[in-house]
């Protein structure tokens, strides 16, 4: 659905079905340079099994339009107010990568909205490379490449593929190709500079689920580990053979732990 | 940069994981109509396109994915279809974009088969064609319409040789927002990746090189997720409320992958173009080799073009690679690899000379496909060709005398010793003919 936020119209998968607020709401966040097409697999599937999804493109990204945001700070924001202009008190928040820096930072400073997190191959802090930022913002297509190769784990880069004749690495650059030009710099500068993850883990009260990925060379399992030994309470689920886009890689892995999780 | 396999190696394992249960490295056939859904949430999962998986083997199945999935990584595109031909493969695609009263702009110079549908089938469904010369950009350009919604051609066209120059034509249709769809039998992916040039769809019929076994029929529509069904209202089936799954949006539900996901949903639902799982792994097998028979195809082929420049009973001989082809420069930049294992000529005598020929051979056979791992020779213009018009033959660049080769990977020596034999014949009755 089309969406205005802060004078900007937005794009927000709903699953393929009228979002209702009276359900509870699903709210699931995309990584760096991705758009709602991280959750092809989660948002039909979670809105058929009576969520309410909001999976949207954060703005510059996907089919949303406007300027990409410049803080991890200002994403959790911006994920607040979406929810206060569609009436939702608080949501479920489900996040991947750099969503989960944006998810522990809403967590934090705007616990009331948030009633639970799942957090899936995501960690604390997201530390960049230099010379991964510059190429964002110089050559963003070699960027694109580079990212969608050591996104994905050892199946993908054979092609295999529960989509039938689906190519996760065509597919993963195709994606990010489609944002605004700015996007994936902005994202990438933004995931570099924040620092309050740790902080914001710690204090989290919210019921807590953290999805890694065992071959996860973007943000590596073992910060995935940390994360969830941070988090007071929090439980995980290890996919062994995952890269970082776990959510398209594994869908039905991962959607059986989001449904045992949001059941529990 | 990137630690991605490499085209060699995709060719033989792209698409295919060994099974976790019994191991399988040989791409197991599944030979299945249908698959026991886990319980019926799963069963409504696969119906609502909420997950990927397999519900009947008209829409996918498991030996037909990797061999699209194989397909795709050799494209470099984001998904591919397999269908039960190259030419369910055009008509499914063609539908999958076009609706009545729609307009497509298509190469003069094609298939004869292409051909036939775009001038003579699709129009009793509303969907006109304007044919243009492949190889003149601003024709294409010129005859867009405001309801054109494919630009469609052939990289070497069959069986003329004529060469589309797929940038400048790629520009030309993303000026013009307009899909550029590409037959790509004739170049294979080893020769040329047109997405990478700026083509969006690529269609192959399977059965000819990239099988190259001619021993199974199939094609493959390979999409290159590149172009923006959604920015603007001209193609309301992709990017607007369809009357499945509660009138999903391929586009805002699948981004680059929504053509792809329209032709599966509906192409293979309603239409049932499926290719069958005995025939995908032949087509495996051929795949595996492909690389290493490219080479030879295209080693075999310049030296039968130096054998029939050089031999006293040739009229003339054309292909892309020699200089007197108007596309000769274009070919160098565009297919420095080769331009593809067909040679066309003409013998001195003409058309009876060519029956005596073709007539004369024994190694080579004379047979309707292109692209096996033999040699092979027919004459267009009375076989598949024939039920081209007159002035389309002209248009076409066809002549009565033509012979089509498509080289194999026989020892070269063999095959020239066979062609020998046939100018013999055709020696034979040229000079009868002159008495």
């Amino acid at each position: 659905m089309k969406h205005e936020l802060h004078g900007e119209m937005i794009h927000i998968a709903t699953g393929g079905l009228d979002f209702d607020n009276n359900k509870p709401v699903l709210l699931f966040l995309h990584g760096s340079g991705q758009s709602h097409l991280t959750w092809v697999l989660q948002s039909r599937y979670f809105a058929h099994r009576g969520f309410a999804v909001l999976a949207p493109d954060l703005p510059g990204h996907g089919l949303s339009d406007g300027t990409p945001l410049a803080s991890i700070e200002e994403m959790a924001d911006w994920s607040v107010a979406l929810l206060d202009s569609l009436q939702v008190a608080s949501a479920t928040y489900v996040a991947h990568s750099q969503g989960v820096l944006v998810a522990l930072d809403a967590a934090a400073r705007h616990p009331q909205h948030v009633s639970a997190l799942a957090l899936i191959a995501g960690a604390m802090a997201i530390p960049v490379n230099d010379m991964l930022i510059e190429m964002s913002q110089h050559q963003p297509d070699k960027a694109f490449e580079m990212m969608t190769s050591w996104g994905h784990g050892p199946g993908a880069h054979k092609f295999d593929n529960t989509q039938p004749g689906h190519s996760f690495l065509g597919y993963g650059r195709r994606v990010m190709a489609q944002n605004d030009g700015a996007a994936l710099h902005a994202d990438l500068v933004a995931c570099n500079r924040y620092v309050s993850g740790p902080t914001a883990a710690a204090a989290i009260t919210q019921p807590s689920l953290c999805l890694i990925a065992g071959r996860d060379r973007m943000t590596p399992a073992k910060f995935g580990h940390k994360m969830a030994a941070t988090i007071p309470g929090a439980t995980s689920c290890t996919f062994d053979r995952a890269g970082h886009f776990l959510p398209a890689e594994f869908p039905l892995e991962v959607n059986e732990s989001l449904v045992a999780f949001l059941a529990r | 940069m990137s630690d991605d396999y490499k085209f060699d190696t995709l060719s033989l394992h792209a698409g295919h994981v060994p099974d976790p249960q019994f191991g399988s490295r040989a791409v197991p056939i599944h030979q299945t109509t249908s698959y026991v859904f886990r319980d019926t949430e799963h069963a409504a999962a696969l119906y609502n396109m909420e997950l990927g998986g397999h519900l009947y083997t008209r829409i996918s199945n498991p030996t037909v994915a990797v061999l699209e999935q194989r397909v795709a990584a050799l494209e470099g595109g984001v998904a591919a279809t397999a269908t039960a031909s190259g030419m369910a493969a055009l008509t499914t695609a063609v539908m999958t974009i076009c609706s009545s009263g729609d307009h497509i702009v298509a190469s003069s110079r094609m298939y004869g088969a292409n051909i036939n549908l775009l001038e003579n089938t699709l129009p009793r469904f509303g969907i006109t064609t304007t044919f243009v010369a492949p190889d003149d950009p601003d024709a294409i350009a010129a005859a867009i319409q405001p309801n054109t919604k494919i630009i469609f051609g052939e990289v070497i066209g069959n069986p003329g040789l004529d060469i589309m120059d797929v940038a400048a034509v790629g520009e030309v249709a993303s000026k013009a927002h307009v899909p550029l769809m590409l037959d790509c039998t004739f170049n294979t992916p080893w020769l040329l990746k047109p997405i990478e040039l700026g083509a969006n769809i690529i269609i192959h019929s399977l059965t000819k090189w990239m099988g190259g076994h001619g021993i199974a029929i199939g094609g493959a529509v390979v999409d290159g997720g590149n172009f923006d069904w959604g920015r603007d209202d001209r193609f309301p089936t992709i990017a607007g409320p369809h009357y499945a799954m509660n009138e999903i949006n391929f586009h805002e539900e699948f981004g680059p992958a929504a053509f792809t996901a329209k032709f599966r949903a509906e192409g293979m639902y309603n239409f049932g173009p499926s290719m069958s799982p005995t025939n995908a792994f032949h087509i495996l097998q051929g795949l595996e080799t492909l690389p290493l028979r490219m080479q030879r195809h295209m080693d075999n082929t310049a030296a039968m073009l130096e054998f029939l420049t050089s031999h006293d009973a040739v009229a003339w001989v054309k292909h892309p690679t020699l200089p007197d082809h108007p596309s000769h420069q274009l070919v160098q930049r565009m297919l420095p690899r080769g331009a593809g294992s067909i040679i066309v000529f003409g013998l001195k005598g003409g058309r009876a000379a060519g029956k005596a020929f073709i007539e004369a051979v024994e190694l080579a056979s004379h047979l309707a496909n292109v692209g096996d791992a033999k040699t092979l020779v027919i004459h267009p213009a009375s076989t598949t060709h024939s039920h081209i018009s007159a002035e389309a033959m002209v248009e076409g660049g066809l002549s009565d005398d033509m012979i089509r080769l498509s080289v194999g990977l026989e020892d070269i020596n063999d095959i020239t010793t066979d062609f020998e034999l046939g100018f013999r014949a055709a020696a034979r009755v040229a000079a009868k003919a002159a008495e």
